[in-house]
């Protein structure tokens, strides 16, 4: 989870009208320390350590207990999306990368300005693969904190 | 009411290709450009939101899905 770099960009942008929100799903790597999900207090619970232990300063919003949400929305265990006003998504990833996001939220708030500059503009669809941090260590130590289960499964089943 | 079965299965309680991949479903998320569906939201302190009023309030919103683990 790319935590403190997306709280640094939600900061930056904070004030051009950008809200950034952080959606709790399910437990993704379920261990001794953070169990699976079995109600929403425990969800709740879980959250606040979210923000409390791994500083998540965004505005954190719990999801239902059958991931109603996050299913919708392809229910990938870090995604991140971004919306225009009109609850139109206008960014998808399957992963959540700090420089991803920020390349993203510039390039739209460009546009905000190119318009009120009236500049006439339309839309099309790019694709395009983007790059993560993919530290397999730091990885493992995030993992730790779960608990001894959650290490030994994610080797067995990733390597 | 939520079905009791699918809550225990997205919330999965080992880390197990045959629990976690059924929900690898990026391909089958809403379009980009085309309105998307909203849901009820809880906040921290116990009460409720929507993403759409909080959408819909902001020039843009960023939403990171995820969990503590």
């Amino acid at each position: 989870m790319a935590g403190p770099s997306v709280n640094a960009l939600a900061d930056r942008v904070a004030d051009k009208n950008v809200a950034s929100i952080f959606i709790y799903t399910h437990e993704a790597h379920p261990g001794e320390n953070y169990h699976h999900l079995t109600s929403l207090e425990q969800k709740l619970q879980h959250a606040h350590d979210l923000r409390d232990k791994l500083g998540i300063t965004r505005d954190i919003l719990i999801d239902a207990l059958d991931g109603a949400c996050h299913c919708a929305y392809g229910s990938m265990p870090n995604m991140t999306w971004i919306f225009s006003r009109s609850m139109q998504p206008i960014y998808k990833s399957d992963w959540t990368d700090s420089n991803s996001v920020a390349n993203a939220i510039d390039y739209f708030l460009d546009i905000t300005d190119r318009r009120q500059n009236r500049e006439k503009l339309a839309p099309f669809h790019v694709e395009r693969v983007d790059y993560r941090n993919a530290d397999r260590e730091a990885f493992y130590k995030g993992l730790e904190r779960n608990g001894p289960k959650a290490v030994e499964e994610f080797r067995n089943a990733i390597g | 009411m939520a079905d009791q079965d699918l809550i225990t299965r997205y919330n999965y309680d080992e880390f197990t290709a045959e629990k976690y991949q059924p929900w690898m479903r990026f391909n089958e998320s809403p379009a980009l450009g085309q309105p998307a569906p909203d849901f009820p939201l809880t906040r921290l302190d116990g009460s409720q939101a929507t993403l759409k009023e909080i959408v819909s309030s902001h020039t843009y919103t960023i939403a990171e899905f995820g969990s503590f683990t």
